[in-house]
């Protein structure tokens, strides 16, 4: 069994792709921790452009919408995420065309399955995201997602606010999304000081004491409400703080 | 800026109109303005009681002319009277929005001295939010009964969705329970934006211009006598008819002590039915003649397409690989979206049960009414698929109604109005 370790970028994932498709028998992942059985043959990639845009080329002749899930799988915080993504692929090559219909394939259901979940914290997110106002007027926004979302996140508001600048910040990865009323830039930032503007506590005092009179008490349904809003996703939450 | 105290009495107000949903509008930003709406909606939060929060929804005022019998507002009501200015609107619906709290704002109002003049600080209200604070967000306004047309329309033309609420119905429960309110003062301004709505597309004006998300309304169940049978009825008439997007049901429950309300609530469970059979009537297919007679009542221990199903076993079991799409979504526990990836999947390969439960398709119910290759899976008679359903619906609806009973106790200080 040969192992391709990449190292979690779409480029390498492609070039390692292109090295792997011939083998029998191999893995591709880009977990560090991962167990290697006896016998094993292990291989580094190194991103190879040339390589990774043939991979694409193919792919996106083939199946032009295959490019945005696999896009969306590489994301996914599964460790099985990159082997998903090249099965995935495999099958479209030897179908020769888009293979997301094909339901019941083992490989069909495994990938869509990542692309689904990602697509459901993408989704979620765009509603729990929230946003405090510092002193400068810049929104800012901590959040700690299961998946790398946050230039999605940050493409979605930039649309919302256009003419508002902001701060999306995955305190997990260590990186954030600028948004200057221009472009969106993505940087490392570890820790971020924020001042609060004079207004944040008031608007988030009013909005805690609006979600406390909206729920309706005597109709309580807890379960359903940790389903939709798991327990994960309250740390960044005004209204669920104590 | 308002404050908490009246934020409070506005939103509880507001809270017991079921409509959260911010979907249905893809109005754009014009690159200046604040917010969007995005078609497929989005939930900010949820509350203990498991609605979500998409809109921000509240009252105006909740100082009503009207004395209808079932609400906490009625003018006889003594209880804390609040108001909030459309400035003061705006602003809370605008910070509320960039802190990404909400998907846009629900206004609703009491009448307080006149529809007209009500109807007309709601519009004020509306157009100040899109034109002075440029606001592009989702809006759903409430539309006041009796208000004149023409204000109406004028509100139609800057909000996203609107809706008149039916409360009860037939026209005779109206009379009763909500004396100043009249069928047609209801019916009349739902007709004439359907209708603008249509010309609307017809002259092939952009979508968006009048209620891209369209009307909805909402009713009382079980605070007047009318069968299941009689409320679908209504229900696909104002979805045919008046192109309603939604109608919403509210289980009735006893807040005022009158003689002309009854002392005990409709149950939860008689609301989840309806909206069962209301989903056959939207998505499935069905027409509300093959779901209820007209003076009967939705069965409780199977939902409506299980007892539609059994009581026509001739046309089942239905061979998966090959029964149409339309006959998919008539098997039990075969929903919307199961139908379409079986469609999907079995033009690769024939599908046996096992490709069935790892494609998730629920079979629970639906492996009475189905072969796969020709082998079938159920319970052979009708009477021991009524047993086995009934079997696995009992344990359902004893969980449900646990849930339910511990809340009934306590919902007896509040209107029926979920």
């Amino acid at each position: 069994m040969k192992y391709f370790l990449v190292d979690g970028t779409p480029a390498c994932f492609y070039t390692a792709v292109f090295e792997a498709y011939r083998e029998r028998e191999c893995i591709i992942t880009s977990e560090r921790d991962v167990q290697i059985g006896l016998g094993a043959q292990i291989c580094e990639v190194a991103a190879d452009g040339g390589k990774a845009e043939r991979v694409e080329k193919k792919l996106s002749a083939l199946d032009k919408g295959s490019l945005r899930e696999i896009e969306l799988i590489l994301r996914s915080c599964d460790p099985l995420k990159e082997n998903a993504a090249f099965n995935y692929i495999k099958l479209i090559v030897e179908s020769g065309g888009p293979v997301r219909t094909m339901a019941a394939h083992p490989s069909v259901i495994e990938a869509l399955a990542i692309v689904d979940r990602v697509t459901r914290e993408i989704d979620r997110l765009k509603g729990f995201l929230r946003f405090m106002e510092n002193s400068d007027g810049v929104l800012y926004a901590p959040y700690s997602p299961d998946n790398d979302l946050t230039d999605i996140l940050a493409r979605h508001f930039a649309r919302r606010f256009p003419s508002q600048k902001f701060v999306i910040h995955d305190l997990k990865r260590k990186k954030a999304a600028l948004f200057d009323c221009n472009e969106i830039v993505i940087a490392e930032v570890g820790d971020a000081e924020i001042y609060l503007s004079e207004y944040e506590k008031y608007f988030e005092n009013l909005w805690r004491r609006y979600y406390r009179s909206i729920n309706v008490e005597s109709r309580p349904h807890e379960r359903q409400m940790r389903g939709y809003m798991p327990v994960r996703y309250w740390k960044y939450l005004p209204e669920k703080r104590q | 800026m308002v404050d908490e105290y009246r934020l409070k009495i506005l939103t509880e107000g507001a809270k017991y109109d079921v409509s959260c949903s911010s979907s249905g509008s893809s109005r754009k930003n014009d690159g200046r303005g604040l917010g969007f709406a995005s078609s497929g909606g989005v939930c900010h939060s949820f509350t203990p009681d498991g609605r979500c929060i998409s809109l921000l929804k509240i009252l105006m005022s909740n100082e009503c002319l009207y004395d209808c019998e079932y609400c906490p507002n009625r003018r006889s009501a003594d209880v804390e009277r609040a108001f909030m200015t459309p400035d003061e609107i705006c602003e809370l619906t605008i910070n509320f929005y960039k802190r990404n709290y909400i998907e846009g704002l629900f206004l609703s109002s009491a009448v307080f001295s006149s529809p007209d003049a009500t109807m007309e600080l709601l519009t004020e209200t509306v157009i100040k939010l899109r034109k002075l604070y440029n606001f592009h967000g989702y809006i759903h306004l409430k539309g006041i009964p009796g208000a004149d047309d023409a204000l109406i329309m004028r509100a139609a033309g800057y909000v996203d969705r609107m809706s008149f609420n039916i409360e009860l119905p037939s026209e005779k429960s109206l009379k009763l329970l909500a004396p100043q309110k009249s069928k047609t003062g209801l019916i009349l301004p739902m007709k004439k934006l359907a209708l603008a709505r249509e010309e609307n597309k017809e002259r092939g004006a952009k979508r968006g211009r009048i209620i891209p998300a369209g009307q909805t309304t909402q009713m009382i169940i079980g605070a007047s006598p009318e069968s299941d049978g009689q409320i679908l009825r209504l229900t696909q008439s104002l979805y045919r008819k008046m192109n309603l997007k939604r109608v919403y049901y509210s289980s009735y429950v006893p807040v005022v002590e009158s003689p002309l309300l009854p002392s005990e609530g409709a149950g939860l469970l008689r609301e989840h039915r309806l909206y069962q059979a209301d989903w056959l009537l939207r998505f499935y297919g069905f027409d509300v003649e093959e779901i209820c007679g007209e003076g009967e009542n939705l069965a409780s221990d199977v939902d409506p397409k299980c007892a539609w199903a059994m009581k026509n076993m001739h046309l089942f079991p239905v061979e998966i690989n090959e029964a149409p799409t339309e006959m998919l979504l008539r098997v039990p526990g075969i929903g919307a979206r199961g139908a379409q990836r079986i469609t999907d999947a079995r033009r690769h390969a024939k599908l046996d049960f096992d490709n069935l439960a790892k494609m998730h398709i629920v079979l629970k119910r639906a492996r009475h009414f189905i072969t796969c290759k020709g082998k079938f899976y159920g319970s052979g008679s009708v009477a021991a698929v009524r047993a086995a359903l009934a079997l696995e619906t009992r344990a359902e609806t004893a969980k449900q109604l646990s849930m339910f009973s511990e809340s009934t106790v306590a919902l007896s200080a509040l209107t029926g109005e979920i």
